[in-house]
């Protein structure tokens, strides 16, 4: 482990096909960070894929795999990932997301030139050109957090970095001091707003969240089979714990 | 973050297993003990077993791995026992998963048959005679036994209603790198019928049985829609392998009865004698149809016999 290092959670459930093409973007990403000696390492979580995932094809993109047999939560997986390969940074990140080259160089940078910055998103747009995320806002009453901007075209959306209360963990670079003050992710969360919790929590601690704005990346959102039945109980526990300690955005 | 019971001892044979060692030590490394049987390695294997683990047994090599592996179960410390070959490997949730089970329903099982994903030239089977592939791994010291032989399944002492099979598909599972290609599985399936043992009654010797065999593994194991033509090559290549069998162990008997060489031909004329595999599958073992015929006259003979019948 040396300075600087980034350890990339995929959490996977399926979708061989998609999955490929979000690893090799991924290599392609990480490839513009080599300057110095870091290493990075890539982590699969084999979320229950039926069949598994076979570690051979995996091998070629320099990959780790992690399997488990029965499905884990969002937040399971990727603090499992974390604990067996510390890093400097986390990079959290889905397998329906398809990043552009400079995206995680943009999001490395920011954070290193923010030492403040203890977790950093990135803009992403759906396959139509239109926002899917570029920072979480929180509205008044039973609303809660949302995707600020969604649906609108991005070029229409400014294109400068700036801070949130939370970003989302469809492409989250966490660094790892953060990730230990706040022992990772909260797995009470059965799937989703897990991360929205961790932003909000460590922001309750003096850290500053941001979203990367320069670059933009492709995100298809929610492609896993049962995955949005999940969302309910998650958005239950999440307003039961957090409303009334955020600010509205409007 | 596991719990520190029930405790598990781990038995794991090693046999020049440099390849898949690692990912099997890994992935069983939270276990109370692990116990390393090798076979005379003459790779690594030593060198990486040694990384996990202090409780090394060398042995001579033995031809038949079932055949040895009662001696030392013996050498586990733990009520429970969990047997993994080298070339396999557990989930990273298997531990939780295993402790759980054990908890839950140790005191009703002495036995848990874990099902198995089967890897094989780089594809996981999902057919129905290579999947779920129920292996009775996890047990209670002392109530299993294995049976001479190569992958015969072992015998649950206690009986049968000790036995659960956990249920596919979201379960624990044993993951299983046989194969790494179609040549490899040629190589081994020719390596075990060589090694195994036969029977030596050369009354019980029957080709055309060891022919309705192959047609079983051609019936049974091709299954296109799960696993598309590796299922197709794979099942001739056992097909094959029953026929082997059936000539190795002809040449090893005493006194060689006729072969019955014609009882093969339906292979080439492309004929499935259904009746054949149906009384195999329904008398659920090995049989000799002419020892069968054989009896059945005797017994007629016999009440005839008794019934002061004189035949003409």
């Amino acid at each position: 482990m040396t300075k600087e290092g980034i350890t990339v959670i995929v959490v996977s459930k399926g979708l061989e096909g998609l999955l490929h093409f979000c690893l090799t973007a991924l290599q392609r990403a990480l490839q513009r960070l080599m300057s110095g000696g870091e290493v990075h390492r890539v982590v699969v979580v084999d979320n229950a894929s039926r069949p598994p995932y076979i570690q051979d094809l995996y091998r070629t993109l320099g990959v780790k795999l992690l399997r488990a047999d029965l499905p884990l939560s969002f937040a399971a997986a990727n603090n499992a990932a974390a604990t067996l390969y510390p890093n400097d940074f986390y990079l959290l990140l889905n397998n329906d997301v398809l990043l552009t080259e400079e995206t995680l160089l943009g999001m490395h940078k920011l954070m290193r030139d923010h030492p403040q910055v203890g977790l950093c998103g990135s803009r992403l747009i759906f396959p139509d050109g239109s926002i899917q995320h570029c920072g979480v806002l929180f509205g008044p009453g039973g609303i809660g957090p949302y995707h600020g901007f969604r649906k609108k075209p991005s070029d229409q959306v400014s294109r400068i970095n700036r801070e949130y209360q939370a970003v989302t963990g469809a492409c989250l670079l966490v660094r790892r001091a953060v990730w230990e003050e706040l022992g990772g992710l909260d797995e009470s969360y059965p799937f989703g707003l897990e991360d929205i919790d961790l932003c909000l929590r460590a922001r309750q601690r003096g850290w500053n969240v941001m979203c990367h704005n320069e670059t933009e990346s492709l995100h298809l959102e929610a492609m896993t089979p049962g995955r949005r039945a999940l969302d309910i109980p998650s958005r239950k526990l999440f307003m039961k714990r957090w409303k009334g300690h955020y600010t509205l955005d409007g | 973050m596991v719990e520190n019971f029930p405790r598990i001892s781990v038995v794991m044979h090693t046999r020049n297993s440099q390849e898949t060692l690692e990912r099997a030590m890994e992935s069983v490394s939270w276990a109370d003990e692990i116990i390393i049987v090798d076979m005379a390695s003459e790779d690594a294997t030593l060198e990486i077993a040694r990384r996990f683990t202090d409780r090394i047994i060398s042995i001579p090599f033995y031809s038949r791995v079932d055949g040895v592996r009662n001696r030392y179960l013996e050498e586990a410390a733990s009520e429970w026992i969990l047997v993994l070959d080298s070339d396999e490997f557990l989930s990273y949730d298997a531990p939780r998963e295993l402790k759980g089970l054990i908890t839950r329903l140790g005191g009703k099982y002495d036995a848990f048959a874990m099902p198995r994903y089967n890897i094989i030239a780089g594809q996981i089977m999902k057919g129905g005679a290579w999947y779920p592939d129920y292996q009775i791994r996890l047990f209670r010291k002392g109530t299993v036994k294995w049976i001479d032989g190569t992958h015969i399944l072992p015998e649950v002492v206690t009986g049968p209603r000790r036995l659960l099979e956990i249920r596919s598909p979201d379960c624990p599972h044993i993951h299983h790198r046989n194969y790494p290609s179609l040549q490899e599985f040629i190589r081994r399936q020719v390596d075990y019928a060589l090694r195994d043992t036969y029977e030596s009654d050369s009354r019980h010797f029957d080709f055309s049985d060891y022919v309705a065999r192959a047609y079983e593994a051609l019936a049974i194991r091709s299954d296109r829609e799960n696993d598309g033509d590796l299922s197709h090559a794979l099942s001739l290549v056992m097909a094959w392998d029953a026929v082997i069998r059936g000539l190795i162990q002809w040449e090893r008997l005493s006194t060689k009865p006729p072969l019955g060489f014609f009882a093969a031909l339906p292979i080439a004329t492309g004929r499935v004698p259904w009746w054949r595999i149906s009384l195999r599958r329904w008398l659920w073992r090995r049989h000799s149809m002419w020892f069968l015929i054989r009896r059945l006259r005797e017994i007629l003979r016999w009440i005839a016999m008794k019934a002061g019948i004189r035949r003409v």
